[in-house]
């Protein structure tokens, strides 16, 4: 049968495969947007697994602040990298050293 | 039996997306690879019974926020070769990382069990309840206040994104509807009586 | 958790009157901006800080003795959340005062930059009376969203955009980190209460494998936001290179919330865990101490090296939270609000000296200062004494709080470990004050700033003289709101 065991193990795959993700892509500002949602996705399975199988529903309320302010913060995001993109012409991270030290 | 084998099928698609997603050569294939682990998260989620979530990741946040994402990749015209710089170099350590991370939770979450009994079932459900309504019994009333902070951060965002992206040109020539409708046609024709250029 | 009614009434609001108070500023404002245009910029500036000093009185009307937990569980109102709730509003204000010239100048002093400012201070108010992991959240986020935008609000500068890229990016990462971790704790306590969690951990019921895990991500989550080593790579480049207003913006009233998140966190939801988050602290703590102070003699930029003394006291406050116990928690909040008085003046001092096309930020612009203005150069060397601990200022009795809260737990390794650090910071701190006495001047500055700017800014100086005189006051009022 499929326990909570199984849920919380196949979130802590995605919560990796989002870590992993950042690590790879540190140069490419817009996939690090998306490994963040990623690992959001990951910490919503661990609400929600929580939620129904320990019978309270807390977990599903806090699941539906977690996508209304990743909504936001996607909105921010990506406004920051629009800026950041009209100046640069780039949203490489790594041509992003105008600071040093 | 069905179920675990629906398990299994979908979380086997939703890991091969999300390593799709960090892998993926092209930013316009990871954001459709992203839709697709929404879609899979989804469909796990209507399994144990948790209807109005899994309908609000869909219509939200694959209907909104995806698409938000597809159109900034898509109008930010990004120079895809040069992204991919350093992926080979980075490659090995991305993947040393998530090994450890994996086995440190399998360890934790899978070993241990989090060091308790893990419910192997769902919590039954009462007769005829409605996921949707129970959610919306208590989110106006006892998460009245987180609800309020929720539309507090939306605020935040449209303040934000409108001051830091809208700008408004000088010598943009763009038409003012109102002034043209309004418009008065002495303005713009002046009659002039001149004489005949010929005699008749 | 059921037996609040389920109709609001005003007297179950009433202790959040200050939040409401702010949103509904903030909402005014917004509507003030957009119908004044371009005419009301005096208007809202003044409003915003009339919205300040009323939150400031809402607070202090409504703020009470003991502790009273409304809303569900969600908000908690207690003589703690008053002080820092108050010390926030007064560093924000003088932070909107020391930068509205420098904002005009550059043309930033727009409506919505003031509107976020208010929601920063919202989002502050919101962490501080958290009553569960659901508001801290989402406090966090009001805060750092407004943060991110305010750090990118100058768009025609690439380099404020590039940190304020950085900034999200790490910021958003930890947010991660700390829901993760928060997830974990929801599953094996069963509630996000963090008095619910708190008492879980007290009866016992919480497995110790399941609790280490959630702690440990979100011990991540909290030195994120805090900017500890080696969860500090935002913080240099956040505060060199965002406008400077910004920079002291995000280095004064954040602080107090950071705080807050460890207290509540921590010291409240995971007392009963001490065990399990002491270690982590430690590490972090000796870290931050060590790099702060290393890495700053190294710079030649005044936010820069501002930013490397920020975490190295990052690593101060850490040693009192640490503690795990009243002494460590008062000491912790006695340097976190003297810390709070010394930054806003430094980054004062940065704002009062820049001028249209000289933004005062490297090292060298303060060469000879004393020459020319001799007061300003006697407050940022009563500022420099006060960040290096040396008496009599007030950061030497900060210092002397929190060494002795670690030798109170047997940590003598990590006093002695922080007595060295501090005698190594004091050095770069020395050098700004020999620059500014007996080097000649290389740059010049006029002073033109209004009265208002240097009356303030002097008092703010003064006040670390006086409080170290006297630190009797501010002592006992951390005794009194924490027992």
């Amino acid at each position: 049968m499929i326990g909570l065991a199984h849920y919380l193990l196949l979130a802590g795959v995605l919560f990796a495969i989002a870590v992993a993700g950042i690590f790879i892509n540190r140069r490419n500002v817009i996939l690090l947007l998306m490994c963040i949602e990623l690992m959001l996705l990951a910490v919503n399975f661990n609400f929600v697994a929580f939620s129904r199988f320990l019978g309270i529903l807390d977990g599903q309320v806090f699941v539906f602040f977690i996508l209304t302010v990743a909504a936001a913060e996607a909105a921010i995001g990506l406004a920051i990298l629009v800026v950041l993109f009209r100046q640069r012409r780039s949203i490489n991270v790594e041509d992003l050293d105008a600071m040093k030290g | 039996m069905l179920v675990a084998i629906l398990f299994w099928a979908f979380s086997a698609v939703l890991v091969g997306a999300a390593l799709g997603v960090i892998l993926a050569r092209n930013a316009v294939h990871s954001v459709l690879f992203l839709v697709l682990c929404f879609f899979n998260a989804a469909v796990l989620w209507l399994l144990i019974e948790a209807e109005f979530l899994a309908i609000v990741l869909v219509l939200v946040y694959v209907g909104a926020v995806m698409v938000l994402f597809l159109f900034v990749v898509m109008m930010l015209d990004v120079d895809i070769e040069a992204l991919r710089e350093g992926f080979a170099r980075n490659a090995p350590l991305g993947a040393l990382i998530a090994l450890i991370v994996v086995v440190e939770l399998a360890y934790v979450l899978w070993v241990r069990r989090l060091g308790v009994e893990l419910p192997g079932e769902t919590a039954p459900l009462a007769q005829g309840a409605s996921n949707t309504a129970e959610i919306g019994a208590v989110l106006y009333t006892q998460y009245a206040y987180p609800f309020q902070l929720a539309a507090m951060v939306l605020l935040i965002a449209i303040v934000a994104a409108i001051s830091l992206t809208m700008r408004r040109r000088p010598g943009l020539k763009a038409q003012d509807v109102s002034r043209q409708v309004s418009v008065d046609p002495a303005e713009r024709v002046r009659l002039v009586s001149m004489p005949p250029e010929r005699e008749p | 958790m059921d037996v609040m009614p389920m109709i609001l009434t005003m007297a179950d609001v009433m202790p959040a009157a200050a939040e409401i108070f702010v949103a509904a500023a903030a909402c005014v404002l917004l509507l003030v901006d957009a119908l004044g245009g371009g005419r009301a910029r005096g208007l809202a500036f003044v409003l915003a800080i009339a919205a300040l000093a009323g939150a400031a009185w809402v607070s202090s009307t409504v703020g009470t003795d003991g502790r009273t937990v409304i809303l569900w569980g969600h908000f908690v109102a207690d003589p703690m959340g008053t002080v820092l709730k108050l010390f926030s509003y007064g560093a924000a204000a003088l932070t909107l005062l020391y930068s509205r010239e420098y904002l005009e100048r550059r043309d930033l002093l727009k409506g919505e930059y003031l509107v976020l400012a208010l929601c920063a201070v919202l989002g502050i108010q919101v962490i501080v009376s958290a009553g569960s992991f659901l508001s801290l959240y989402l406090g966090i986020e009001i805060m750092s969203l407004s943060l991110y935008a305010m750090v990118a609000f100058d768009r025609d500068d690439g380099v404020a955009a590039e940190s304020a890229m950085k900034y999200f990016v790490l910021g958003a990462i930890a947010s991660g980190a700390l829901l993760y971790g928060i997830s974990i704790l929801y599953g094996v306590t069963g509630t996000f209460l963090i008095d619910g969690v708190a008492f879980a951990v007290a009866q016992g019921r919480a497995p110790d494998i399941g609790l280490l895990l959630g702690i440990a991500f979100i011990v991540v989550g909290v030195a994120f936001k805090f900017g500890a080593v080696p969860f500090h790579m935002w913080l240099p480049d956040v505060y060199h290179g965002a406008p400077t207003p910004v920079t002291l913006f995000v280095g004064s009233a954040p602080k107090i919330a950071s705080f807050a998140l460890a207290m509540r966190v921590l010291a409240e939801g995971l007392g009963g865990a001490l065990d399990a988050w002491q270690d982590m602290l430690v590490v972090l703590a000796a870290l931050s101490m060590a790099v702060g102070n290393l890495v700053a003699i190294a710079q030649t930029n005044i936010k820069r090296m501002l930013a490397y003394s920020t975490i190295s006291h990052v690593g101060f406050i850490l040693l009192g939270i640490l503690a795990g116990n009243a002494a460590g928690y008062r000491a912790a909040l006695f340097y976190t609000l003297t810390y709070v008085i010394m930054t806003t003046a430094a980054f004062g001092v940065v704002l009062w000296y820049s001028r249209k096309g000289f933004e005062a930020d490297a090292l060298d612009d303060y060469k000879g200062l004393n020459r020319r203005h001799p007061w300003f150069a006697f407050v940022m060397l009563l500022v420099m004494f006060g960040l290096a601990g040396v008496p009599p200022t007030v950061g030497f009795w900060a210092k002397l709080q929190v060494i002795a809260a670690v030798l109170d737990v047997r940590l003598t390794w990590l006093a002695a470990f922080a007595v060295l650090m501090s005698v190594i910071g004091a050095y770069y701190y020395l050098r700004v004050v020999k620059l500014m006495y007996f080097d000649e001047p290389v740059t010049a500055g006029q002073d033109e700033s209004r009265f208002a700017v240097r009356l303030v800014l002097s008092l703010n100086g003064l006040a670390i003289l006086a409080l170290g005189l006297f630190p009797g006051y501010l002592l006992r009022l951390c005794e009194q709101v924490l027992r």
